[in-house]
């Protein structure tokens, strides 16, 4: 639980989360409704609102938990459709396609959101934004954006690809398939 | 020492019962012609995480030309795109997921989804529980099973994208789903079966009647345990996207006679389930049932299944 507080925290916000409804899995936090904590029973893989997991002494957080964390008052950068794009392909954020928030400072970690107000990511600021006066300097640096949703299956395919190959499973002939 | 005359024996069954021919002959038999059929992407609008016609034209001021899908109240067709639809910020942002036409329709089917404690017996990769909880505007309860522990990363990351907060998912099998404790006021089978032609272009070549046989007992095995588990007057919608009859029609006549279900009048795209399969005379309340054969979707089958009281 301090692991979120700490990092909501980093954005300058504060979110109430009831501590009651928390459930920690393995290294992985999770929110649950009142409705699912009371019924559903434990051993879950995922459940309810995921949150983010502890990794060592790093929180990685979900893009759910970024999200609330949007709905508030919070650090938070609007940018243009391209650098949108950019960002969630994994690049640094320009002085010049930030549209809304010039008042952070060098060392603020910062939501970045497009022109609808959608959550991408967050990153860390790398000068002051009010200050900066060059237009084609990184200001922001990429350090989570929605795009891992894509990388993240790509690393989990390869994973599995590996595993597979050593157990032989891939040679199992006419398993029934899934839609 | 092997029996030659057996092996011989078991290798002319399995050239009689498969293959293209074999199968193609039971279609028309059926009372469809086999014709190959270019299937067409589809997307589902998550109308919990957007309105509808803000996605569709966000979608269609990126150059991706849409239809919508006659028969469906949230899905549109990829006419034509130069990119992956799945690659957008609005995909990555959960506001529409990719999901066939025809498998759109299961959770279309129940009625009152919302409040309500739901189990999705075969969950992975999670369009259908994403739908679930869409429909659901993320109220009540929803139980996801998966038994291959290899696609629970995959449903996780279905669940997160889409902003899913309802649901619960266990590794587990849905033949063991009296182990929760549990009952549901709604059951979803989306069940493994031998697929289709369509969706697997090889599927001819390795696909076999024993195939098709293995298949259809064990989902007759997960119909037995939904059946257990649903509450007295709820509600089980059962799909497979296969064609064979084993695995539809002639499962859910064997289930009206067992499992203390009936089956339901449903409203949606598709034809009426057949009620005289090769010959065999099945309960007429299966014609309530709804075959798709492939068209302008891949080929499905579904019905909806009302647990008797008592």
């Amino acid at each position: 639980m301090k692991a979120i507080n700490d990092f909501v925290a980093q954005f300058n916000a504060n979110i109430p989360l009831d501590e009651s409804r928390i459930v920690r899995n393995r290294n992985r936090y999770y929110l649950l409704s009142k409705k699912l904590k009371h019924q559903v029973p434990k051993g879950f893989f995922y459940a309810g609102a995921y949150l983010g997991a502890v990794k060592g002494a790093s929180f990685f957080p979900s893009f759910l938990l970024l999200s609330m964390i949007a709905e508030r008052k919070a650090n938070k950068l609007v940018v243009d459709k391209k650098t949108a794009w950019l960002f969630i392909c994994g690049r640094d954020i320009f002085k010049q396609g930030i549209l809304k928030g010039n008042n952070l400072k060098k060392g603020d970690y910062t939501l970045i959101l497009n022109e609808h107000n959608e959550c991408l990511g967050f990153g860390k600021v790398m000068h002051n934004l009010r200050e900066e006066s060059d237009a084609n300097k990184v200001v922001v640096k990429n350090i989570l954006d929605i795009g891992d949703f894509l990388r993240r299956e790509k690393r989990q395919s390869r994973r599995q690809q590996r595993s597979s190959r050593l157990q032989g499973s891939d040679r199992k002939p006419h398993k029934p398939t899934h839609k | 020492m092997p029996n030659t005359k057996f092996l011989l024996a078991q290798l002319g069954s399995y050239l009689l019962m498969s293959g293209k021919e074999f199968f193609v002959n039971r279609y028309k038999k059926l009372g469809w012609t086999y014709k190959e059929v270019k299937l067409k992407q589809a997307i589902r609008i998550n109308t919990m995480n957007a309105n509808r016609d803000t996605v569709a034209s966000r979608l269609e001021s990126l150059g991706i030309v849409l239809e919508k899908i006659p028969f469906l109240e949230d899905g549109y067709w990829i006419r034509k795109s130069k990119f992956s639809v799945g690659a957008t910020a609005e995909y990555l942002l959960g506001l529409y997921s990719i999901q066939e036409a025809a498998a759109q329709i299961p959770v279309t089917l129940f009625t009152e989804l919302e409040d309500k404690t739901v189990l999705d017996a075969c969950a992975s990769p999670g369009g259908k529980t994403v739908q679930l909880a869409n429909l659901m505007n993320n109220s009540g309860t929803i139980v996801a099973l998966e038994l291959k522990q290899r696609k629970m990363f995959a449903l996780a990351n279905q669940l997160e994208r889409s902003r899913v907060t309802n649901t619960a998912v266990y590794n587990m099998d849905a033949k063991e789903a009296t182990n929760l404790n549990m009952k549901f006021d709604r059951v979803l089978l989306d069940v493994p079966c031998s697929g289709n032609p369509v969706t697997d272009k090889g599927w001819f070549s390795k696909r076999t009647i024993e195939d098709v046989h293995r298949n259809a007992r064990r989902q007759r095995q997960i119909l037995t345990e939904a059946a257990k588990v649903t509450k007295d007057g709820g509600e089980i919608v059962y799909a497979t996207c296969s064609l064979e009859p084993e695995e539809n029609e002639l499962n859910i006549d064997w289930a009206i006679g067992a499992l203390n279900v009936k089956v339901e009048e449903i409203n949606c795209h598709g034809e009426k389930g057949l009620t005289t399969v090769f010959g065999k005379e099945l309960d007429r309340s299966i014609e309530k049932c709804r075959r798709i054969w492939p068209e302008q979707t891949q080929g499905f089958f579904v019905c909806k299944l009302g647990k008797q009281v008592g």
